[in-house]
């Protein structure tokens, strides 16, 4: 009679300790993941800004660089990839296919940038306009804003990731389907720094 | 009826509130013991307890109480266990604050550079009550699930307040209208009614659970398996408890709502935008029902009623509360439709009167140095009012368009709070920005040069807003990023040749925000009720006080000396004058920690000697009173901005 009481009581604290570590990992998966969602929107404003900036850039530029249509071409198309592929990461964040799309687009585009750059060294009406040089130093500075946000978002999915490995909240990802989020990584070692502007 | 008395009621409604819950687990643990001994004794031992009423029987009578009082042992400590554990379970949970509500009622951080219009206008909305009120600007929340109008500010202290808000909330209101609902929920935020609403929480989840286990159990089969039994009562207790929690929740909370809507209108001076808010949920078919599963250990929190009308509400009934405002309301609400309202236009006078208001600022050279009266600095304090209100919305506006973005993100706000800091020196500052590229990054250092000359321009009042206005983008710092950045600004003020009292409280303020965010385990209880052992931490504070604010040791001397008489007579001891090397930074710092850990009432003394001591000379100037500010913003006492007070004579505020 008391023994089979006591046993109860044991199951039902062995019940409660397994309930709460089942609310308590889901929730801190819930909220990891809630971290790098929002911290991938950080990003979004910035590469929105910046696909704003470039085509105004290129406008700008048109009238000086005529003979260099190729390029200013590439920027645009560049910049056009990058868009599609970023309102598709935006809707869904860390997902692998969407963020190695924008990972590509993204280093796509700051090497078509930087030769756009390099180009504009050779022209110095084009450095002294001085609409020219407000949207360079704008843009600088989104990018700078941009490889800031993007390194918050790289540490959130980390985070998460490990969480979601280890035992024995590992057990409860794989329930609940809590998948492995991607970086945000710019492939290529020469361009992950923001293309330099020098007056 | 101050800030301080006011927290000290909050303060001893917990008291009374932990002693409800005492009783309420009491009846819980006796309704759990009869009905288990019902069930076994009762049942199992049926026929003996038959035979037990036979007076020739005896051989069973000693065995049954003895076996019975060490069952009812078991289940007390069974059921006590599962209570307190799943209390603790729940205040651990809440410890981190006002975002950990927010989430569990699927709340969505809004972004502080949001582009979206709607969120956009929330967060100005409470942008400028923060200002207003001197509360550093919260975190916002939209619960985008709920289509009701509802809200609840959340939290511990005022440095991890969450504020989050239906979607119904941010979509159907007019500005006014929010604006009357964020008001009510920073009166909660002033009136220290947060730690009260968390702690009420956690109480009401540990009986909770009784419920959540009765819902298992029932569900176990097999022939002669008492547990569906033992499930069925639990159930049934848990939800007596249950009963007793929300009572009690309805009993604390009914009558600070009526509270926090009397100190909105005394905020916004503008009633018809709570009335107009409150008749909008009276019009709409969800009403203000929140329809995730956690409402009901939050209902207490909310704006109104989160659970339907019925005995137990928490909040009084809308009609009730609408004719407290608006007394010619006849009962019929307009009927509200989700998808019509965005056509509808805001309330046409609003702009207008702020234009007006506006005009008449800029005649009155509203950024001049004001005068401040002694008396009014600590009675001031959390009771923000329409002129601070006025003041912020203008502030807001005055603020250049370049530093508004970079308040907004994460590294421009680093870079504000870095430009905020730096020294004036040419020299000095060079060599602070080189310490902060290699502390830091490059990007960080050219992000603060590119900010530094828009600062510059701009009054020593300014400074504090700004910087609460960057604390939401530096919550999106990661981890790692905010550990860089908060070495980075302390070497900043530490390398500072010439120590700056006011410099060092600015750093001071952003790190203890940010802490209680990132670094959730560093919450400090209350450990001091009495002033006398704080005498020397008092002493450092007002001598460096008095440093600050003299050129030489005896005009130093003739200022701390009032303010030591004020704090030594609720002391009964003295308070000593230290020399310069004894009440350095580091030295004011351990002594703020300290500070900051006592009553309220301790603290108001305090703040009126730190008053007493700066205005040794007459007045406060302008720098002293944002030193003052910085310092009460240190010890959890938020103080409104100090606006001019001949404007409350200005024309266009005597219209209404």
């Amino acid at each position: 009679m008391i023994t089979g009481l006591m046993l109860i009581g044991i199951i039902i604290l062995l019940g409660f300790f397994v309930l709460m570590f089942v609310i308590g990992g889901y929730n801190a998966l819930v909220t990891l993941r809630n971290r790098y969602r929002n911290a991938y929107s950080q990003i979004d404003v910035q590469l929105k800004r910046r696909y704003d900036l470039i085509p105004n850039l290129v406008e700008t530029a048109k009238g000086y660089l005529q003979h260099e249509r190729g390029t200013l071409e590439a920027v645009i198309t560049a910049r056009n990839a990058a868009v599609s592929a970023n309102t598709r990461a935006a809707q869904n964040p860390g997902d692998a296919s969407a963020m190695k799309e924008i990972s590509s687009a993204e280093s796509a585009l700051s090497g078509v940038m930087s030769r756009l750059f390099a180009l504009a060294e050779a022209y110095p009406n084009l450095k002294a306009n001085t609409t020219m040089m407000s949207l360079m130093e704008e843009l600088t500075s989104t990018e700078n804003k941009v490889s800031f946000a993007r390194q918050a978002y790289n540490d959130a999915v980390m985070t998460y990731n490990t969480r979601r490995e280890v035992f024995p909240t590992n057990v409860l990802a794989n329930t609940f389907n809590f998948g492995q989020a991607e970086l945000f990584v710019i492939e290529k070692p020469g361009q992950k720094e923001a293309p330099k502007v020098a007056f | 009826m101050d800030f301080f008395d006011r927290q000290d009621k909050a303060r001893r409604n917990t008291k009374l509130l932990v002693f409800y819950f005492a009783l309420a687990v009491l009846c819980l643990v006796l309704a759990v013991n009869v009905a288990v001994s019902l069930l076994f004794t009762g049942f199992t031992n049926y026929g003996l307890m038959i035979r037990n009423l036979n007076p020739v029987s005896s051989a069973n009578e000693s065995s049954l109480p003895g076996s019975q009082v060490e069952l009812l042992f078991w289940v007390t400590i069974g059921t006590l266990a599962v209570i307190l554990l799943g209390s603790v379970f729940k205040t651990l949970q809440l410890a981190r604050g006002g975002s950990a509500v927010a989430e569990l009622l699927d709340g969505r951080l809004i972004n502080s550079n949001t582009t979206d219009a709607d969120e956009r206008k929330l967060l100005n909305v409470v942008e400028e009550m923060s200002i207003a009120s001197g509360v550093p600007v919260p975190q916002v929340y939209v619960m985008d699930s709920e289509p009701g109008i509802n809200a609840f500010a959340a939290g511990h202290t005022t440095s991890d307040v969450a504020i989050s808000v239906t979607r119904g909330c941010m979509k159907l209101l007019s500005r006014d209208e929010l604006q009357g609902v964020i008001a009510h929920e920073f009166s909660h935020i002033l009136n220290g009614d947060m730690r009260l609403n968390l702690r009420l929480m956690g109480l009401v989840f540990g009986i909770l659970c009784l419920t959540v286990i009765g819902r298992i159990l029932i569900r176990t089969r097999g022939r002669k398996n008492p547990l569906p039994l033992v499930g069925l009562a639990l159930i049934v207790i848990g939800w007596a408890g249950v009963f007793f929690g929300r009572l009690i929740q309805a009993a604390v909370s009914r009558q600070r709502e009526g509270l926090a809507d009397a100190s909105a209108v005394q905020f916004t001076r503008n009633p018809t935008g709570l009335a107009d808010a409150l008749k909008k949920i009276g019009g709409l078919t969800y009403g203000s029902r929140i329809q995730s599963l956690h409402a009901e250990e939050a209902s207490h929190l909310f704006f109104a009623n989160g659970l339907g009308n019925s005995l137990f509400a928490t909040h009084p009934p809308l009609t009730e509360r609408i004719r407290a405002l608006d007394p010619s309301f006849d009962g019929k609400f307009p009927y509200i439709v989700e998808g019509l309202i965005s056509a509808i236009s805001p309330a046409p006078g609003a702009p207008q009167r702020l234009q007006q208001i506006r005009a008449v600022q800029a005649e009155a050279g509203r950024f001049a140095a004001p005068f401040i009266s002694q008396h009014a600095v600590v009675a001031n304090i959390g009771q923000a009012t329409t002129q601070h209100l006025s003041y912020a919305a203008d502030f807001r506006q005055a603020i250049p368009p370049a530093l508004e973005a970079a308040a907004r993100d994460p590294l421009g706000a680093s870079g504000l709070v870095c430009a905020l800091l730096l020294a004036n020196e040419p020299s000095m500052q060079q060599k602070q920005l080189e310490d902060l590229a290699t502390g830091t990054s490059d990007a960080m250092r050219d992000e603060t040069v590119r900010i530094r000359p828009e600062i510059q321009g701009m009054q020593l009042q300014a400074k504090i807003p700004l910087l609460d206005l960057a604390l939401p983008a530096l919550r999106h710092l990661s981890p790692q990023q905010f550990e860089q950045f908060r070495a980075a600004i302390k070497t900043l003020v530490a390398s500072r040749t010439k120590a700056d009292l006011f410099v060092y409280m600015l750093q001071k303020i952003a790190v203890r925000h940010l802490d209680t965010y990132f670094l959730s385990e560093q919450r400090l209880v209350t450990q001091f009720y009495a002033l006398r052992p704080l005498a020397p931490d008092c002493g450092v504070l007002l001598s460096a006080m008095a440093y600050a604010g003299q050129e030489n040791a005896t005009g130093a001397y003739a200022a701390f000396a009032p303010g030591a008489e004020c704090l030594s007579h609720a002391a009964r001891c003295e308070i000593p004058w230290l020399p310069p090397d004894q009440c350095d930074l580091s030295h004011v710092d351990v002594a703020l920690a300290r500070l900051s850990q006592a009553v309220p009432q301790i603290k108001k003394n305090v703040l009126n000697a730190c008053v007493q001591t700066v205005a040794a000379d007459g007045v406060i100037q302008e720098g002293e009173a944002e030193l003052l500010r910085a310092i009460a913003d240190t010890l959890d006492c938020p103080v409104p901005p100090f606006v001019q007070l001949q404007e409350a004579s200005a024309p266009a505020l005597a219209e209404d």
